[in-house]
């Protein structure tokens, strides 16, 4: 997480696979360097993703330079082979926040009382959704929540899904893993938002639901509180910027 | 609840509420987990179209049957025997009792960790639901604004053109480099609004200083409409969608 340049990502290492919880964490460094070394040549890559801006773009290029660094580390290390990790990213710049994923790890907006979804999961699920195969409270229920057809880190080359949304004074976005969604349904992550207004709260607040819920698996969420207009920015662009982190039960936990 | 039973030579192995969405094969990451070499790795699927359940075979090796016939797409009814390798599931589609001991009946892999499927099987099963959709979905009613492209006309003020494409994703008007629409002064904000568009058209969200939809104040988020008219930075600007 870097909240001075408006930075946040999470990644959730793949159970059951070996080094999924390594995978995750160089899915993250090399996100970030990618990203600074970037800067110098972010417009070379504005071909391949037309009609979005240029912090988008190299979001999405940083993902895709972190993909194919753990591919070449699982493919040289037999102890880290099929490793891979989910990750959702946003960087807000100039009041767009733009946002880049793979997996099911997901990004909401809290904007004028409602919840917007940001991302749409890639899982064997998700795609039943959408093809109207499954409906939306079905879904829940269903035993595949945890088979992916896109991840971080196990094919050479990966399609990022990319989108941009225009964050305002009062807004919040909020970035969290799995272990977070399956164990508390959307309404609740509404509701938290609504009757709490603050970030530190919010994260405190949904990570203890996850648990009491029985959460099996490690629960990531990041709360950003946008604060401020234009003028306001300098000086207290982001009023809370929280990470936190709770593992559950250490025999089923990543 | 309709339920599968897993049977080896008449015995009954293990019992599964029937999901929207189910697979059989060999690897754990099956709902259905058969560990026999005369199983694929992902032998089959069963899913629910409306109120019919459906399997289907996922071009296993040895093949699907249904009451002894071999099978690629079949409805499921009650009673029918579903033949993997030398496993039978016999399918019960109004078994008596509550969905509540389901949860426990779910293999292990499905509750916590994560898995990737991947490869053929991975195109095979997303096949089945993009099949599907074919089968269950006509084309969703598209509205009329869908895909068409908008544009700004300059109506006065003056800036570098007279007519602007919205063709990206995020169209800025502002006093940053990235705008579209570049905006003078020093007390123009950086981004003054952002319009985005989505599937069924644009949204402008106002971003900073003042600026007027159709003569009235804009805070939040306002849908385009043909024929909006957009003041903002001292330009006067009209929305509509092109021909």
């Amino acid at each position: 997480m870097r909240p001075e340049q408006g930075l946040f990502v999470v990644c959730d290492g793949m159970g059951g696979c070996p080094a999924g919880e390594i995978a995750s964490q160089l899915a993250v460094t090399a996100m970030l360097q990618a990203l600074d070394a970037g800067r110098e040549t972010a417009a070379s890559h504005s071909v391949d993703e037309p009609g979005f801006l240029p912090q988008t773009i190299r979001l999405a290029e940083a993902v895709r330079q972190s993909n194919r660094f753990i591919y070449s580390r699982g493919q040289r290390d037999p102890n880290q082979a099929g490793m891979g990790t989910t990750v959702v990213s946003t960087w807000i710049a100039e009041q767009i926040a733009s946002i880049a994923h793979v997996g099911d790890s997901r990004a909401y907006l809290w904007h004028s009382d409602r919840l917007e979804p940001l991302t749409r999961d890639h899982s064997l699920v998700e795609a039943g959704v959408q093809a109207g195969l499954l409906d939306r409270e079905a879904s829940l229920g269903a035993p595949q929540q945890n088979v992916l057809v896109r991840v971080l880190g196990r094919e050479p080359d990966v399609d990022v899904d990319l989108s941009e949304v225009p964050v305002q004074a009062g807004d919040y976005l909020l970035l969290c893993s799995d272990g977070l969604t399956r164990m508390v349904p959307e309404q609740t992550l509404a509701q938290a938002v609504f009757q709490l207004r603050d970030a530190q709260r919010i994260c405190d607040y949904l990570v203890d639901a996850a648990n009491r819920n029985g959460g099996a698996d490690n629960i990531t969420v990041i709360v950003v509180e946008v604060a401020g207009t234009w003028w306001k920015q300098a000086s207290n662009r982001w009023r809370r910027r929280l990470f936190r982190r709770a593992d559950g039960d250490p025999h089923l936990a990543a | 609840m309709a339920i599968l039973t897993l049977q080896r030579d008449d015995c009954v192995l293990k019992q599964y509420a029937v999901g929207p969405l189910m697979t059989i094969g060999r690897l754990p990451d099956n709902t259905v987990v058969i560990d026999n070499p005369a199983v694929s790795s992902h032998h089959a699927c069963v899913f629910r179209a409306g109120a019919a359940f459906i399997v289907e075979d996922l071009q296993s090796t040895n093949g699907t049957f249904v009451n002894d016939k071999r099978v690629t797409r079949e409805t499921l009814h009650d009673g029918d025997v579903v033949l993997v390798g030398k496993h039978r599931l016999v399918f019960d589609e109004q078994a008596a009792g509550e969905s509540t001991g389901r949860d426990a009946e779910l293999p292990a892999s499905s509750q916590g960790d994560t898995v990737y499927l991947k490869g053929p099987e991975n195109q095979r099963l997303l096949a089945v639901v993009l099949n599907a959709e074919a089968r269950a979905h006509t084309a969703p009613a598209a509205t009329a604004a869908q895909g068409k492209l908008g544009v700004l006309r300059l109506v006065s003020g003056r800036a570098d053109q007279t007519e602007y494409a919205l063709t990206g994703h995020t169209s800025l008007i502002g006093r940053s480099q990235s705008t579209l629409i570049r905006l003078k002064g020093w007390f123009t904000p950086r981004v003054a609004v952002a319009i985005t568009r989505n599937q069924l058209g644009y949204v402008a969200t106002r971003l900073g200083g003042k600026m007027l939809v159709n003569s009235q104040p804009m805070t939040g988020r306002h849908d385009l409409k043909d024929g909006d008219v957009l003041e903002v930075g001292g330009l006067t600007l009209v929305f509509s969608f092109k021909q």
